[in-house]
């Protein structure tokens, strides 16, 4: 509440500062992306697989799924959901004659919010990269005698990973910086704690280029991490 | 392919819907965390406040877990609607528009609305300075002020908390003559009011007395008339989900307790650094 | 119904404030993203570029909105200098932050799009006798613009979407005029699925624009889709 604070007790860890405070925010906006990717990863698959389909409803489904998803804002996906989860939630149950279960925590909404954008994005992903195994290595697999799961570990996989890493690292990287759009919901992960924090000290500069370079330290190390996933990738499609 | 969009449009519109579960179970009270010092967020995510304080002792009075959660206020009342909270205690100000989606308890305090602005700007200069305004209180003289209050505040900017008292207060009573700025924070508005953004805000005292005494609220002052009644409200109260009487009333009573036994006074000193207790008066729902 | 036929009509009028929002930072963002691109060419400035690119791409475009508007503006030279009547005003801090932010990822695009002019082109240029400039207008500026083209696009369709970011610092874009009518109506859903569609409409009138001049820009006339 002081603003007579100096730069580092502001972002140092005392009981004023709110180092603490800045460094969880940063844990939970990197658990918030974490999530927001694995819904995205489920229910991209499952969209490229709908995709792929012979049918045509299903195949109409995840087209306008995707026209939706990436013709709306992201903040707006996130204010929709944060708003009318609850009440979506009360409607299904309702469908199945159950009683309406309780309201989600900010975090699953929120998560979900940025799984559903970011599965738009992972569907167009996946669909490329099952265009990237020709059909005749399949049935030279077959073939060869390979069963489905060797055939999946040696021929697919390999050549899917590489064409799909890049692509996936550059969604994470999305998915990283759309959490900040999480914090509306007024769940404390970074962008929220920094603007909590310069808002009752005001002291916005220091709060703001603090938490840019968390994010900075969130996204290097990532795709740091990507690059190094992707050698190794690329080592296996290298044909070891 | 529009066709099946708006298909999904309308089956989200008609799930939406409000609900009332109850029982037993753990109550989930709504409040900003961002609003000092009725409630605000300590640099370690404990929240604390006057209304922390009071919440928990009304809790034990009645015998129910409770669990506080932060929200901008702004989704407040849709979080109500929708069952992710089961009461709001967030100094929200009785006015008649709310009590049309709200139901309301008693009043736990009684605070005015003031006006704030930098020292060095003309807007200090606001006549009536200090009076009160009642807006319950319909006469000539109240006329009077709102038109020297219009006037004044003419052609300024004016900064307040979305869907706040003030926001009602502003757009019904001064017109389309001030251009109003909504904030979602308490803490946005005060940085553009310091950095000269706005002209000036609309406030509660309670909040602005303290950020007065802050090192940087030195650079504010108050100006005009103090405000009560009307849209502006008359003290602040808990908020229900309308239909749930079981908890209002249980709340309710439990309110009347800490008023006769001087706990809401004992709170106030220790918060405010004054007695906010309101007047006995009769029930608002 | 009266309620969603007046709140229709306060969103699409204020489709202007996106719309300009938009195409002040797509031109402000690609005419920086151009220097940038020629800043990386050269040895003394290519770290500058980089590290700009870097911190751009690197944080969320919400919290570089919040800098500019908070942060930067509160500033002793900033707040008491020249540049306050600019910085004082909301639209003018998102249009500032959304043009570095996007000139970074467009500045992206057209590197690639650099990248991908075979090598013989240029040295047939050079054979020929071609100059720098002569080379860029004829040679290099050309091909990325078409090789570029799909990205850029994609991009351009990023930043119509970013411009919803703004409601956050009390611009009164499509975004904040549903916020505004949700504080007072708290009709929720309703409202923000007409901002959605609202926003549906104006990607999918870009797009449609950017398939077109895609297709015109194709030499051999069979651009896919």
């Amino acid at each position: 509440m002081d603003a007579e604070l100096s730069v580092p007790a502001l972002l140092g860890l005392g009981a004023d500062g709110w180092g603490w405070a800045l460094m969880a925010g940063a844990g939970l906006t990197l658990a918030v992306a974490l999530a927001a990717m694995a819904i995205g990863s489920m229910l991209g698959a499952a969209l490229a697989a709908a995709e792929a389909s012979r049918r045509v409803w299903l195949v109409r489904i995840a087209a306008t799924y995707g026209l939706v998803m990436r013709g709306v804002p992201e903040l707006l996906v996130v204010l929709l959901l944060y708003f009318g989860a609850p009440g979506m939630l009360a409607g299904v149950a309702g469908l199945f004659g159950l009683p309406a279960p309780g309201s989600p925590p900010a975090f699953l909404t929120g998560s979900l919010a940025i799984g559903l954008v970011s599965a738009a994005y992972q569907a167009e992903v996946f669909r490329g990269g099952m265009l990237a195994v020709p059909r005749g290595q399949i049935e030279a697999a077959m073939a060869a005698g390979m069963g489905p799961v060797a055939r999946l570990r040696r021929v697919i996989l390999p050549q899917v990973l590489h064409h799909v890493l890049p692509p996936l690292g550059n969604i994470w990287q999305f998915n990283l910086k759309d959490s900040a759009l999480v914090s509306i919901t007024g769940l404390a992960e970074l962008m929220r704690v920094s603007l909590v924090a310069a808002g009752s000290t005001r002291r916005p500069f220091v709060f703001f280029a603090a938490a840019m370079v968390l994010y900075l330290i969130l996204t290097s190390a990532s795709s740091a991490l990507f690059r190094m996933i992707e050698r190794r990738g690329s080592r296996w499609a290298g044909g070891r | 392919m529009i066709r099946v969009a708006g298909l999904a449009l309308l089956l989200l519109l008609a799930a939406c819907h409000p609900r009332a579960p109850e029982g037993a179970r753990e109550l989930v009270i709504g409040t900003e965390g961002l609003y000092p010092p009725w409630n605000f967020t300590r640099a370690d995510g404990r929240l604390d406040g006057f209304e922390p304080d009071y919440m928990r002792d009304l809790c034990a009075r009645l015998h129910r877990r409770c669990r506080m959660v932060a929200m901008d206020w702004d989704g407040m009342v849709g979080a109500l609607q929708t069952g992710k909270i089961d009461l709001i205690a967030d100094a929200v100000q009785i006015t008649p528009e709310r009590a049309a989606v709200l139901w309301f308890s008693r009043p736990y305090a009684l605070t005015t609305g003031v006006i704030a602005t930098l020292r060095d700007s003309p807007l200090a200069g606001l006549p009536d300075r200090g009076a009160m305004m009642d807006f319950d209180r319909h006469g000539p003289d109240l006329d009077a002020r709102i038109g020297r209050l219009r006037k004044g505040l003419s052609g300024k900017v004016v900064g307040v908390e979305l869907s706040g008292a003030f926001d009602n207060f502003l757009n019904q009573s001064i017109g389309p003559h001030v251009t109003i700025r909504y904030y979602r924070t308490m803490g946005e508005r005060d940085l553009d009011l310091l950095n000269g953004r706005i002209d000036a805000t609309l406030e509660d005292e309670s909040y602005i007395r303290p950020l007065l005494a802050t090192r940087d609220g030195a650079a504010l002052a108050l100006a005009g008339p103090r405000m009560i009644g009307g849209s502006m409200g008359r003290g602040e109260a808990l908020a229900f989900r309308p239909g749930d009487a079981a908890l209002h009333d249980a709340f309710d009573g439990a309110i009347a307790a800490t008023l006769a036994d001087g706990t809401v006074r004992r709170l106030g000193l220790k918060w405010f650094r004054m007695d906010a207790t309101p007047p006995v008066a009769g029930k608002l729902r | 119904m009266d309620f969603l036929g007046t709140t229709s009509l306060g969103l699409l009028r204020a489709v202007p404030v996106t719309v300009l929002l938009f195409l002040a930072s797509a031109l402000g963002a690609s005419l920086v993203a151009a220097v940038l691109v020629a800043m990386q060419q050269a040895r003394v400035t290519q770290g500058l570029a980089r590290a700009w690119i870097f911190v751009f791409r690197g944080t969320p475009l919400l919290l570089q909105i919040f800098m500019v508007y908070y942060g930067i503006a509160a500033l002793g030279p900033i707040r008491h200098g020249f540049l306050w009547p600019a910085f004082r005003e909301p639209l003018f801090c998102a249009w500032l932050a959304m043009t570095c932010c996007c000139s970074a990822y467009i500045a992206e695009v057209l590197r690639g799009a650099l990248g991908a002019i075979p090598v013989g082109q240029i040295e047939a240029a050079l054979a020929c006798g071609m100059g720098r400039w002569t080379r860029l207008r004829l040679i290099v500026a050309p091909q990325v613009l078409r090789l570029a083209l799909p990205a850029y696009g994609n991009e351009l369709v990023m930043m119509i979407k970013s411009t919803s970011l703004a409601s956050s610092i009390t611009v009164l874009d499509v975004t904040g005029v549903a916020q505004q009518v949700i504080a007072h109506s708290y009709r929720t859903l309703d409202v923000f699925c007409l901002a959605a569609a609202v926003y549906l409409g104006m990607t999918a009138a870009l797009t449609a624009v950017l398939r077109r001049i895609e297709r015109s820009l194709d030499p051999l006339g069979s651009a896919p889709r």
